[in-house]
C-alpha cells in the first residue's frame, strides 16, 4: 500500500469509528445535527462516492436512522440543501421525510417510527443516487439482522447442542449471506455507462436481500426474535419501510422487465 | 511480447470475430457437430493467437493475465460460436497440467488442447464419490516404473471425444487420511484396459460418459506432482472454475435471455415484466459478483471457499431463467423439439454439478459464517 493510500485507509477507518459511535448514542433529528457537526454536507459533496455507501451502511447496521436521505436526492437533483423533497413510495403513494418531526404530534404511525408522512403531491427528481443510498442502507440492516441470528444460533441450545449445528439453520444462514453479497456486488458497480438502471438494480437487489434475510433470521431467532425485548424487531421492520421507499424490489424488478422488453435485449452493465 | 488492455483486446477480438466466419453449420445439433465446431473454433483462434493470451508462455501461450482468457470464452459463448460446456473444459484442464505436469510434459501436451488437436476430459467423480469425492475408490498401484489403475469413473463430460484424461485415482495405504491418499495422472486414453460408455441422459445430449479402467498401465513420468497431491490439485481447480468459467457461463446465460426477451416482447407485453426482470437482476447481481471475483484473483488474492457464493448465486440465476422461460413460453419446452427444453432440463443439473448447492451452503456456513461443525 501506498503511504497516502494507507493514511487514507487508517482516516476512513477512524471517520467510520466515529460514525458508528455516534449513531449508537443519537437517533432521528440528533443525529442530523450530530452528522451535521461531523460534516456530512461536505462529505456529501466532496466525496459522495465514499460517504454515501459508509454512511447508509451504517445507519442500517447501528438501527439508528437520519434524515439524510433528503441531502442525497436533493443534491443528485441539483437542487438547494435543506428541505424534505416528497419522494415516491411502492403503491404510487409520496411521502416526505420530515428533517424536524413534530415531538408533540401523537405516535407516528409509520412501521417503525419512521418520520415519514403521506403527501399528495409528486416531484420530479432524480432517484439513482437515493436508491443506492437506500441499497447501502438496507444491506447494512441485512448484516446486522444476520450477526444477531447467527450470535443466537450459537448460543441457543435445543436437543443437548446448540442450533447452528443443525443443517436447517445453518442453510437459512448461508442463504442470507449469498443474497447479501449478491445485493452488495450490484451496489459496488460504478455504472457509470447507465447510472440510472445500475442504481435501480442495486436497490431491487438490496430490498430483496433484505426481505429474505428478515424473513431468514427471523425464523432462525424463534420466538425470542417476536418480542420487542430482542432488537431484531427494529431491523425487520426497518426494511419493510425502506424497501418501500424510492419503488419496492418488486416494482423495480417489474420495472427493469418492462425496459428489457422495450429495448429489445439485456443491457450488460458490468464488464471485465 | 506486449499485452494490451482488456478493453483494447476485446475490440481487436470483435473486430476480428466480425472478419472471420465461424457460425456453427445450421441444422445439425447432434454432439458430433457440436464436437466438430468446438475442435474447428479452437483451431482458428489459436491460430490467430487469441487462445493464447492468458496463458503462460512455457506452455506455448503468450502470457499477460488470466481475464484475458474470460474475455475470449464471453465472446465465443456468448456469441454461440461454442457451447459452455466444451469450451470451459479448458479452463478446468489446462491450468491443472500447467500448475502440476512436469514442464516438458505440460509445454508438449498444452497446445494441443488450446488449439483444438485434441480433446481431454476430467475424471474426477465415481458411482460411490459425488459429493464427497475424497472417498473415491479407484485404485493406482505402483508396479514398477508403472502405475496400474482400475476402477471405475462416472460423469466424465465428452469422454468419447477425449483422447487424454486428467484421473484422481487412490494411491495411499488405507490408514492414509483422505485428503493426503489421492494422487492424479494424465492417462492416455487409448490405453489397453480402458472402455468409455456415454450415459444417456435425461436433456438429451449424452455428454456424460462412464469410464471404466481395467489393470491400466501408466508411466510415472505422467504422474500429476507428487503421491498424495490429488485432493490439493482438485481444490487448485476452483479459483478457475469459479472465475473464468463462470464468466463465459454468464455470458452465455445473457444471450438467452436476449433471445428470450426476442421472443416474447411482441406477444406478452407487460404481462411478462416482472418475470424477466427478476430473471435480469439475478443475472446481473451474478455477474456483479464474477467481475469482482476476476479482479480479486487477478490482484493476486487467493480465491477460497467465498466462490461458494459465486456459485450459488449462479446456479440460482440459471434455473430461474430457465424456469422464466417455461413461464412466458407455455407449451413451447413441452410440445416442441426446440433448443429450450434442452437447456431447461440441462438446467436442472446446476445445482448438483460442480458442488451440489447443499454442499456449498455447507460450506459457507461453516467456512464464512464460522458456525462450527454440523
Amino acid at each position: 500500500m501506498k503511504p497516502d493510500a494507507e493514511s487514507d485507509s487508517l482516516s476512513l477507518g477512524l471517520l467510520e469509528d466515529g460514525l458508528r459511535k455516534t449513531m449508537l448514542s443519537a437517533s432521528g433529528a440528533e443525529l442530523d445535527a450530530a452528522l451535521a457537526d461531523m460534516g456530512w454536507a461536505e462529505m456529501l459533496s466532496d466525496m459522495p462516492e465514499v460517504a454515501i455507501p459508509l454512511v447508509f451502511r451504517l445507519l442500517g447496521e447501528t438501527g439508528s436512522h437520519a434524515s439524510i436521505l433528503n441531502d442525497v436526492v436533493l443534491q443528485s437533483s441539483r437542487r438547494e440543501p435543506g428541505g424534505a423533497p416528497a419522494l415516491p413510495y411502492a403503491g404510487g403513494a409520496q411521502v416526505v421525510w420530515e428533517r424536524h418531526p413534530d415531538s408533540t404530534s401523537p405516535v407516528h404511525p409509520v412501521l417503525g417510527g419512521l418520520p415519514l408522512r403521506r403527501v399528495d403531491e409528486g416531484e420530479l427528481l432524480r432517484l439513482a443516487e437515493g436508491r443506492r443510498a437506500l441499497g447501502w442502507w438496507l444491506v447494512g440492516s441485512s448484516r446486522t439482522m444476520l450477526s444477531l441470528a447467527r450470535q443466537h444460533a450459537l448460543d441457543r441450545v435445543q436437543f443437548g447442542r446448540p442450533i447452528a449445528g443443525f443443517q436447517a439453520i445453518r442453510h437459512r444462514l448461508a442463504e442470507t449471506l449469498v443474497a447479501i453479497e449478491g445485493a452488495e456486488a450490484t451496489l459496488s458497480l460504478p455504472g457509470v455507462d447507465n447510472p440510472d438502471l445500475t442504481a435501480l438494480l442495486a436497490k431491487a437487489a438490496a430490498g430483496k436481500a433484505a426481505l429474505t434475510a428478515a424473513r431468514h433470521c427471523q425464523q432462525v431467532l424463534g420466538g425470542i426474535g417476536f418480542t420487542a425485548e430482542h432488537d431484531l424487531h427494529h431491523h425487520v421492520k426497518r426494511v419493510l419501510v425502506l424497501d418501500g421507499l424510492l419503488g419496492s424490489s418488486r416494482e423495480l424488478t417489474r420495472k427493469a422487465g418492462a425496459g428489457l422488453r422495450a429495448r429489445g435485449s439485456a443491457p450488460r452493465l458490468v464488464n471485465l | 511480447m506486449t499485452v494490451p488492455s482488456t478493453a483494447d483486446f476485446r475490440s481487436q477480438l470483435v473486430a476480428w470475430l466480425d472478419e472471420n466466419e465461424l457460425t456453427p453449420p445450421p441444422d445439425d445439433h447432434s454432439l458430433d457437430a457440436h464436437q466438430a465446431q468446438h475442435l474447428r473454433v479452437l483451431s482458428a483462434l489459436y491460430d490467430a493467437d487469441w487462445m493464447r493470451y492468458g496463458w503462460p508462455e512455457s506452455a506455448g501461450g503468450l502470457g499477460g493475465p488470466a481475464i484475458l482468457r474470460a474475455v475470449v470464452g464471453e465472446e465465443i459463448v456468448g456469441r454461440g460460436l461454442d457451447h459452455p460446456g466444451p469450451y470451459s473444459m479448458l479452463e478446468v484442464l489446462a491450468p491443472t497440467m500447467i500448475d502440476y505436469a512436469r514442464p516438458e510434459l505440460a509445454a508438449e501436451m498444452v497446445p494441443r488442447l488450446l488449439s483444438g488437436r485434441e480433446s481431454w476430459c476430467q475424471g474426477f467423480s465415481e458411482p460411490g464419490s459425488g459429493s464427497d469425492l475424497a472417498s473415491l475408490s479407484t485404485r493406482a498401484e505402483q508396479r514398477g516404473d508403472d502405475w496400474v489403475v482400475n476402477g471405475q469413473k462416472v460423469w466424465t463430460s465428452f469422454a468419447q471425444y477425449a483422447s487424454r484424461c486428467v484421473l484422481l485415482t487412490r494411491t495411499g495405504a488405507p490408514a492414509t487420511p483422505n485428503h493426503e491418499a489421492l494422487t492424479a495422472f494424465f492417462v492416455d486414453l487409448d490405453a489397453r484396459g480402458i472402455t468409455v460408455r456415454p450415459l444417456s441422459a435425461m436433456h438429451g445430449v449424452d455428454e456424460f460418459c462412464e469410464v471404466y479402467f481395467d489393470e491400466v498401465v501408466v508411466p510415472a513420468d505422467r504422474m500429476l506432482g507428487e503421491p498424495g497431491d490429488g485432493w490439493r490439485l482438485a481444490m487448485d481447480l476452483l479459483p478457475y472454475e469459479r472465475s473464468t468459467c463462470f464468466w463465459q457461463r454468464i455470458a452465455y446465460l445473457y444471450s438467452r435471455l436476449d433471445a428470450l426477451i426476442d421472443e416474447v416482447k411482441g406477444e406478452l407485453g407487460p404481462a411478462a415484466d416482472a418475470d424477466l426482470g427478476a430473471a435480469y437482476l439475478a443475472l446481473h447481481t451474478v455477474r456483479c459478483r464474477s467481475q469482482a471475483t476476476q479482479h480479486r484473483l487477478a490482484d493476486g488474492h487467493k480465491l477460497g471457499p467465498d466462490t461458494s457464493i459465486d456459485k450459488v448465486l449462479l446456479a440460482t440465476a440459471e434455473q430461474q431463467l430457465y424456469d422464466t422461460a417455461r413461464d412466458v413460453l407455455p407449451g413451447v419446452i413441452e410440445l416442441d423439439d426446440s433448443p429450450w427444453r434442452t437447456e431447461f432440463l440441462y438446467s436442472r443439473a446446476a445445482t448438483i454439478y460442480g458442488g451440489t448447492a447443499e454442499v456449498q451452503r455447507n460450506i459457507i456456513a461453516r467456512r464464512l459464517l464460522d458456525l462450527g461443525k454440523e
